[in-house]
Formats: structure tokens, C-alpha cells, sequence
């Protein structure tokens, strides 16, 4: 059983988690339209936070203009829908494309910068790709916002949760394989020290660019699945304030965890909402609340969801062990 | 290896500096406004000063937190904000008594007063947010300080923003001007007093931070702090009080960046998003740790969104000073005017 999770990355706690997701919509409150919405914004949010976590918490690339990427493939998914006719299922993957070549790019040129210097050229490059959104207007419809065709013609949310809870799943398991091959064991050494791992004969080039590529890859493929949901694309959706949610769930998660955004998106984005919808006469007291407890997990618990976690795990094994 | 001492001519020492990149890029901002002046009229250097005055301020205050304190601070556009805010509520009633009371004296001297109080309650809310937020992180833990302090400051901008909507509303207050005084004519282009303060204002205290770092006591000390943290505790200088200092003097640069400029940013929650992103693009394309760097690429950023505005279009603002800005990156990692602060931001 053991060897079975390593293998496939899911342990029992992951796999109940999962199932948990599966069968929510079926128990009342969670079968109401509007609180699907909710659940499919946390899981988009979930989902964006693995492939963030990919980058940042092994490699130590803060990719801040993650939502550029995404917003990338968002958009390329929908004008190749658009203009094209073609089904946005397809489109969705080909979309996925533009990103992961920007992220070739990126991380390309990006080699000499280190730490804060490529947080700031990444953000700098999700800027720049929203102020292209907003400006090239006969090909975005700028602030206007671009319309495009949906996944599935029915009004009802729960074909769309299944497929994001589903993507969130294949981005986890897949990244989670990278991980645990020894190109994961080169991304950590590369994220912890750089120098360490060259002088080991780790290549950083070709590690950082392929842990960039399939991260900024998964962002636009979440990207397509969310043009593809909402129907329609603005340029604001690839704003720093968007980027920060994502990083903001993958740390209270736990960095390093690819799991811990994923698990800490849906109560967190769901309190979220409850919170703002109960004190919607007080507008902005949600986000005040949401401030205050990112103060607070960083100041006392900065390993996040995850370390705790393991911090339980580890005390039960302990218990365990010692009961023998 | 013995290596001789060499007293060169200052005449020599300025002409190597020339071609250093520090001086090339000067040199080239330089003639790029002269031809921009040149072309579009003497109001573009104005507003270049006007605007870069503010982004050099915001850009120092940022540059010492990052060398003092260690801390990316992705608040700091809030402060400009509580600038704002401060400077508002200080001069509209004020401006109301004038209506119904005019007198010389106080209109004169009423907008010096709200830019003072946004000065002193920007230092006020530094110190807040040193002992609230940054000095139990400093007693608990030190280890991943840069993201910690990066994700904090990222929950403060939150708080800030969204206290600021709540308990002030969200609606744009401004004022017209602080001063009912004709323009001034300089040069042959007209400036209204409140740009002409903006920027004197801007100038002297960049000249007053200047002196301060390099002649007084407490200045050295800041620098040293910047430089080697244990190497400054072990001369005996307070580094706890130091960062304190540091931080109120970055709020309440901020604030007054805010508060001389209220006459063109009216306060409102996000007003300081803009401040925050162009005081970055500031430090990077200078490089970390450089406050002199800081105060001249104030003005080399506000040349080129000018020159984006005007010769590009309104709202290319985030995309072509952006690219420039990466490319910079890629061929000089360590910004134009290199940082000889190394930091653990380069890990």
C-alpha cells in the first residue's frame, strides 16, 4: 500500500480529501448553484496554487506575474476558439502553448537573477502582458472584455466543477511525478543553494527552464479552463492583487507542499466569501479579516497548513511508536 | 602587492565615472529630456521634476528599508496613501475656516501645515507598523525573512487599502489647489505654486537626506547598519533603534511624497498602487541598496513614463517602462547603477 502511494503520490489523507471533493456536491448546502461558483473559484485558485507552489517552493522562482501566464493562455484559449471556431476543449490545451513558450523565455533570459531580482522580472513581465491585454484592443476588446464560447451548454455549474476538480487532480498528480523523479531532487537543490548544486554537476539552465515551462504550462491550461467557464475575459484578471491570491493560498498552504494550496484554497476561499457576503453593508471589512490572518499565519505559523500537518503526523507517528 | 596611491585630478576621476554605466545612463537621461524639452516644450521638464521628485522620495524610502531592514516592502504605496488621507483632512478644514475667515497668513501657511501632519502621522503609522508587524518577526524567527517580510507587507497593503475604504469610503477626495496664487512664469512656462512647492519641496529634502546619510552620526549609523548588521552591533550601534529610524523615515518620506502631491492625486484606497509600482520599478532598474541611485532614477522613471505618455499614448505607462525595465535585467542583473549592498534578496 505504502509503495502504491509513493508511486502514484496520494496518501490516505489525500486520497479521502479527494473523494471529499467528489461527493460535496451532493450534500445540501454544496448542491446550491451560487456556492458551486464559490467551490469552482476555490478550486481554480487551488489548482493555480499547485502550479505556482511548482515553481516557488522548489526552485525558488516567485513567478509574481503568475497571472500573466495564466491570463496568456486564458486569452489565447479563447481567440483561437473565437476566431478559429474551434471546440474550447481543444483549445484549452493549444492555448497552454503561448505560456509555456513565454515561460521558455522567461526563464531563458531570466538565468543571472536571483531571488527578489526575478520575483520583480516576473511581475514585471505579468504587467506588461496586462497592459498588452488592455491596449491592443482589436485584439482583446481591451477593458471591454472578450466574450467567448463556453465548455459545456448547460446553465448548471456541476460539469464544470467535476472538469476543474478533475484538472486540479492531473495538475497535482503530474507535478507531483516531476517531483519525486530526480528532476525534483534538482529543483530543490537548485532552490536551496545554487552554487551547492552546480558544483554537484546540476545544470541549473536546464532545470529552472523546464520547471518554469510546465509551471507557466499548467497556468495557462487553468487559464483556458477559466475563460471557458466565466465566458468572458478581462485584462484585470492578470493583476498583481490576483497573483497575490494564488501565492497568498500556496503559502498558507505551505511552500515546498504542492498539496498544501490546493487543501487550503477551498475553506479559505469559501470563508472568504461567506464572510463578505454576511458583511456585504461593511465593504472591505472581508478583506481587512483576510489581512489580518495572513499577518498572523506569517508571524506565528509561516510553514504554513502543510508543516502543521506534518507536525501532527509526525506526533502521532511518535505515539505510535513509542505505544510499541 | 604594493599599490601606489593615486591622487587623481578630480577632472579624470569625473570623466571615468562618465563612462561607467552610472554615468552613461545619466548622461543619456540627461540628453534624451534636453531633446524631449526641445521637441514637446519646457513643460515636459517640469512635470519630470513635479513627478520624479516623488518617485525619487518614494524610491529612497524604499531603498532604506531594503538596506537597513532587509524588507521588500509592497506596502509602501500605502503610506503614500495615509499622505493623502492626512494632507485632506488637515487642509479641507482648514480651507473652510479660510472661506468664511480670510486671512494672509493662514492661507499661506495652511498647506505647509497639512503637508507637515502627513509627514509626522506617516513617521507615526512607521512606527506602528515596525512595533506591530516587524519587530516580533525580528524576535521569532529570522529564517525565510525575505518572503515572511514579503507576504506581511502584502497583508499590511490588504489592511490599509481596505481600512481606507471602509472608515473613509471610496469616493475620490481631492482638493482643487493649495494655493489661490496665480502660476509663476519660469523659463517661459507657467507652474502653479503647488507643482513649484511639489518640487522644491522634493529637492531640498532629497539634498537635506543626503547630508544626513553622509555627514551626521546617525546617518553613518544607518549605513553602517546597511552594510553589516553584526559588524554595526559590534561597534555598539543600536541596530533594533536604527531600523526603527529607518522605517519611520521611509513612512514618513512616503507621506510626505502623498501629502505635497494631494493637489494631483486625490486620496483614495488605491491611490497608492501607483506610487508603490513605479518606486519599484525605481529600485530595480537601479539596483538594490543605492539611495543616491534611488533619487536620480526617481527622475530617469518619470522621464520615461513622460515620454511614454507623449509620444506613445495614454496607458502604455505599464508595458513599454515595463519591457525596458526587464531588458535592464537581463543585461545588467544587477541594475544600471550596480549595489554595492549585497543582500540576502539575492538568494
Amino acid at each position: 500500500m505504502k509503495k502504491f502511494q509513493d508511486r502514484i503520490g496520494l496518501s490516505m489523507p489525500g486520497l479521502l480529501f479527494g473523494v471529499f471533493l467528489l461527493l460535496l456536491p451532493w450534500f445540501p448546502p454544496f448542491n446550491k448553484e451560487y456556492i458551486l461558483r464559490w467551490l469552482i473559484a476555490a478550486l481554480i485558485v487551488g489548482a493555480s496554487a499547485i502550479a505556482f507552489d511548482f515553481s516557488g517552493g522548489f526552485i525558488a522562482v516567485i513567478n509574481f506575474g503568475f497571472m500573466g501566464f495564466f491570463g496568456l493562455g486564458a486569452y489565447t484559449s479563447a481567440l483561437l476558439a473565437i476566431r478559429f471556431h474551434l471546440s474550447p476543449w481543444l483549445t484549452i490545451f493549444i492555448g497552454a502553448l503561448s505560456p509555456a513558450i513565454l515561460g521558455l523565455l522567461s526563464g531563458l533570459v531570466s538565468l543571472r537573477l536571483r531571488g527578489m531580482m526575478i520575483l520583480c522580472f516576473t511581475w514585471f513581465v505579468g504587467l506588461a502582458l496586462m497592459g498588452l491585454a488592455t491596449k491592443l484592443v482589436f485584439l482583446t476588446r481591451g477593458s471591454l472584455g472578450l466574450p467567448c464560447p463556453t465548455l459545456y451548454k448547460t446553465a448548471s455549474n456541476v460539469p464544470y466543477y467535476y472538469t476543474i476538480l478533475g484538472m486540479m487532480f492531473v495538475t497535482y498528480l503530474v507535478m507531483k511525478l516531476v517531483i519525486q523523479s530526480h528532476y525534483g531532487l534538482a529543483f530543490r537543490a537548485i532552490g536551496q543553494n545554487m552554487e551547492a548544486a552546480r558544483t554537484s554537476g546540476i545544470n541549473p539552465l536546464k532545470f529552472r527552464v523546464v520547471n518554469f515551462i510546465l509551471a507557466c504550462a499548467f497556468a495557462g491550461w487553468i487559464g483556458g479552463f477559466y475563460a471557458h467557464y466565466y465566458g468572458v475575459l478581462t485584462p484585470d484578471l492578470m493583476s498583481t492583487a490576483k497573483t497575490t491570491e494564488v501565492l497568498v493560498i500556496a503559502y498558507i498552504g505551505g511552500r515546498g507542499s504542492l498539496w498544501g494550496g490546493a487543501v487550503a484554497a477551498v475553506p479559505f476561499v469559501f470563508a472568504m466569501e461567506v464572510i463578505r457576503s454576511v458583511l456585504s453593508d461593511m465593504p472591505g471589512l472581508n478583506l481587512i479579516i483576510y489581512g489580518l490572518f495572513l499577518i498572523f499565519v506569517m508571524l506565528y505559523y509561516p510553514g504554513g497548513l502543510a508543516e502543521g500537518y506534518r507536525k501532527i503526523v509526525a506526533k502521532l507517528r511518535v505515539k505510535e511508536i513509542a505505544q510499541h | 602587492m604594493g599599490e601606489a596611491i593615486v591622487m587623481e585630478p578630480v577632472i579624470v576621476r569625473f570623466f571615468r565615472w562618465l563612462k561607467s554605466s552610472a554615468g552613461i545612463t545619466i548622461l543619456v537621461t540627461l540628453v534624451i529630456a534636453a531633446y524631449a524639452a526641445m521637441d514637446q516644450g519646457a513643460y515636459v521638464i517640469i512635470n519630470i521634476l513635479v513627478t520624479g521628485g516623488m518617485w525619487a522620495l518614494m524610491a529612497m524610502g524604499l531603498t532604506l528599508m531594503f538596506g537597513v531592514m532587509n524588507i521588500s516592502n509592497f506596502a509602501h504605496g500605502e503610506y503614500f496613501m495615509i499622505g493623502t488621507l492626512v494632507a485632506y483632512y488637515v487642509f479641507t478644514p482648514l480651507h473652510q475656516h479660510l472661506e468664511s475667515h480670510p486671512n494672509h497668513l493662514l492661507t499661506l501657511v495652511a498647506p505647509v501645515i497639512a503637508v507637515f501632519s502627513a509627514f509626522v502621522v506617516g513617521g507615526m503609522s512607521g512606527i506602528l507598523t515596525d512595533r506591530l508587524v516587524f519587530y516580533p518577526l525580528r524576535k521569532r524567527s529570522k529564517e525565510n525573512w525575505l518572503m515572511n517580510c514579503f507576504l506581511l507587507t502584502l497583508g499590511i497593503s490588504v489592511i490599509l487599502i481596505n481600512a481606507h475604504q471602509l472608515i473613509f469610503g471610496t469616493q475620490y477626495k481631492g482638493i482643487v489647489r493649495y494655493w489661490p496664487l496665480p502660476p509663476v512664469s519660469l523659463f517661459g512656462v507657467y507652474i502653479s505654486i503647488d507643482r513649484l512647492f511639489a518640487s522644491v519641496l522634493a529637492i531640498v529634502t532629497i539634498a537635506i537626506f543626503w547630508v544626513f546619510m553622509k555627514y551626521t552620526k546617525v546617518g553613518q549609523a544607518l549605513r553602517a547598519v546597511s552594510q553589516d548588521e553584526t559588524g554595526a552591533l559590534m561597534v555598539g550601534i543600536s541596530v533594533d533603534n536604527i531600523q526603527l529610524l529607518a522605517m519611520i523615515m521611509s513612512c514618513a518620506l512616503a507621506a510626505m511624497a502623498g501629502g505635497s502631491l494631494l493637489f494631483m492625486y486625490p486620496s483614495y484606497p488605491t491611490v497608492g498602487l501607483e506610487p508603490l509600482y513605479n518606486s519599484w520599478f525605481v529600485i530595480i532598474i537601479v539596483g538594490f541598496g543605492n539611495i543616491a541611485g534611488a533619487a536620480a532614477g526617481g527622475f530617469m522613471i518619470a522621464l520615461l513614463q513622460i515620454l511614454t505618455r507623449v509620444y506613445v499614448g495614454e496607458g502604455w505607462e505599464y508595458v513599454i517602462p515595463v519591457l525596458l525595465i526587464a531588458l535592464v535585467l537581463i543585461v545588467k542583473p544587477n541594475g544600471l547603477f550596480g549595489s554595492k549592498v549585497r543582500g540576502i534578496w539575492e538568494k
